[in-house]
């Protein structure tokens, strides 16, 4: 009898003891991961690449990114990506990640609080403080950098380019490339659209000079808006005039 | 030239085929064999002995390294008198010296201090604003060098050295992170970088030849945050919100590893520093990262035997 028992025991597992074993390999997996989390590695500027990773991961259950015109984007030297952003949609966090991933290179965005707990978060993901000393060193040191015009209510149109911030691209001589980011509140496709770099037809000596990069900016962002034909949903709603979609 | 550090540069500068004699001054006796160098025994403060020294030896090159590290070999006030003490003599007696062409001074990036909304990673050309004690220590050094220069119209160049980091050399840090438990903050755990003693002495030779007129961040490539390092170092983390700092800093003081506030700072604020300018003008590139300088600080034993060379029993 005792015997046999110990043989059922071999071959039924009880419940109870299955749901210990997994709580158990939760725990230690659990336990594993946060080790590996606290022994990654950040870079010079704070930026922890397996922590991006992971967010990178993690983005594709709600947004599908695709990026086009990633050419324009040099494969060394630093450049500045100025991003269209619709409030509340972290446009250039998911477009500094998005673009990071296409081109195999750690792209920065600008955009973060210096303030615990979110500044060193936002820090580990590759943000930097919006203080034009802070852009112009990291494009001098040849980094890819994504600013974000000021917010609008829709995808329509781009905000305001600051043009203090553009200046540290001019001050640090790199590219200014316009990108126009597209994402809908109930959709999963996301597009980043990068364009040309800025070039102006005068070389001015002054302040002009960004002021006006800052305007051309807005303006080429806003074309390649009005290209990518707004926002879609794949469904007759887009044949409505003014369709709402496109305002969301 | 009795420290870690000026050892070291003492020995480098030894090597050197431009320089010809060298002299040194230093409260406690070099920590290696150095072949050709003259040195003086004077304890800061001696200021007479220190300036009849360096005006009769009549350099053209002085490298200043003579900085006290709060709670590294000295509390805070100590290390500022001792501090101050050092570089009134030795910049006013070498201001003093006919051949006198460049001055090499020891700073820290402590001098740019991290108040909210500094710049991350500061450049030479972001202004000073020290927020901490050390860095208000350099930043009244590098006034009083470049002060001496343009009134003699000689160059002035500063190292802004990361904090040190190497065997046998006294840190706040490094003694704080070999502590078997370590505190860290929760909410911010900020990267920061360090220097290996060695690439910092080779700075040090680096600037003395190239006459520099400029300050230089002299930091190691990478960055690391304290979590990070005490998981590399197998310590226990102990992680505060913020109330608790105190305390820690108390329990820290008793267990031998003073809290000084620029390390709180640091491990509060972060502290990085760019270092693309002493690549550019002296070629600076340093052989250690800020994570293999860590990895050594848990590898250096905490006390090293020497065999006696001869049995004499």
């Amino acid at each position: 009898m005792n015997g046999t028992a110990h043989r059922l025991a071999d071959v039924i597992t009880m419940p109870a003891r299955n749901a210990g074993t997994q709580a158990a390999s939760a725990a230690t997996g659990t336990v594993r991961q946060l080790r590996n989390w606290t022994t990654n590695e950040v870079d010079d500027w704070g930026r922890d690449d397996a922590f991006v990773r992971r967010i990178w991961s993690l983005s594709h259950l709600r947004w599908s990114t695709s990026v086009g015109g990633a050419e324009h984007v040099p494969k060394r030297t630093g450049a500045l990506i100025v991003v269209n952003a619709r409030r509340f949609a972290l446009a250039p966090v998911f477009a500094a990640i998005a673009i990071g991933a296409t081109v195999n290179r750690p792209v920065r965005f600008v955009g973060r609080p210096d303030i615990a707990p979110l500044g060193p978060i936002m820090q580990r993901l590759g943000a930097l403080l919006p203080v034009e000393a802070e852009l112009e060193s990291a494009l001098r040191a040849g980094e890819l950098i994504v600013l974000g015009a000021s917010h609008t209510r829709t995808n329509l149109h781009s905000g305001v380019v600051d043009h203090q911030l553009v200046g540290s691209a001019v001050a640090a001589q790199v590219r200014v490339l316009p990108a126009a980011t597209m994402s809908v509140s109930l959709q999963r496709n996301a597009r980043v659209e990068i364009g040309g770099p800025i070039r102006l037809r005068h070389k001015r000596r002054g302040p002009l000079e960004e002021l006006e990069i800052a305007d051309r900016l807005r303006a080429d962002i806003n074309a390649v808006l009005d290209e990518m034909g707004g926002t879609m949903t794949g469904t007759p709603i887009d044949w409505l005039p003014n369709s709402w979609v496109a305002r969301v | 030239m009795g420290g870690e550090l000026g050892s070291r540069v003492a020995s480098l500068l030894e090597d050197e085929s431009w320089v010809g004699s060298i002299e040194g001054i230093d409260a406690d006796p070099p920590r290696c064999r150095l072949r050709r160098t003259v040195f003086h025994r004077i304890v800061p403060g001696q200021h007479d002995r220190t300036v009849k020294v360096i005006t009769d030896f009549n350099p053209h090159v002085v490298v200043h390294i003579a900085v006290w590290e709060p709670h590294a070999r000295a509390g805070t006030a100590t290390a500022r008198s001792l501090t101050d003490d050092a570089a009134t003599s030795i910049l006013g007696a070498a201001a003093e010296c006919s051949a006198l062409e460049s001055i090499i001074v020891r700073s820290g990036i402590e001098i740019y201090g991290r108040e909210r909304g500094s710049v991350t990673r500061p450049s030479e050309q972001v202004a000073s604003n020290p927020t901490s004690e050390y860095g208000r220590m350099v930043a009244c050094i590098e006034q009083t060098a470049d002060a001496i220069g343009k009134r003699i119209g000689v160059s002035v160049g500063s190292l802004r050295l990361a904090t040190v980091l190497g065997p046998h050399v006294p840190s706040a840090l490094g003694r704080l992170l070999r502590l078997p438990a370590v505190p860290f903050s929760l909410l911010a755990d900020p990267p920061f970088t360090v220097i290996h003693q060695h690439d910092a002495a080779e700075a040090f030779v680096s600037a003395a030849r190239a006459r520099i007129d400029q300050p230089l961040n002299i930091v190691a490539p990478g960055a690391i945050t304290a979590l990070q390092a005490i998981r590399r170092g197998k310590r226990i983390p102990i992680p505060l919100l913020g109330p608790e700092w105190v305390a820690a800093r108390r329990l820290s003081f008793l267990a031998g590893a003073p809290l000084p506030d620029h390390v709180q700072e640091m491990l509060h604020r972060g502290r990085l520093a760019d270092n693309a300018k002493a690549r550019d003008l002296i070629g600076f590139a340093p052989q250690l990262t800020t994570g293999d300088v860590i990895d050594q600080l848990y590898r250096w034993p905490s006390v090293v035997r020497t065999p006696a060379v001869r049995a004499v029993a």
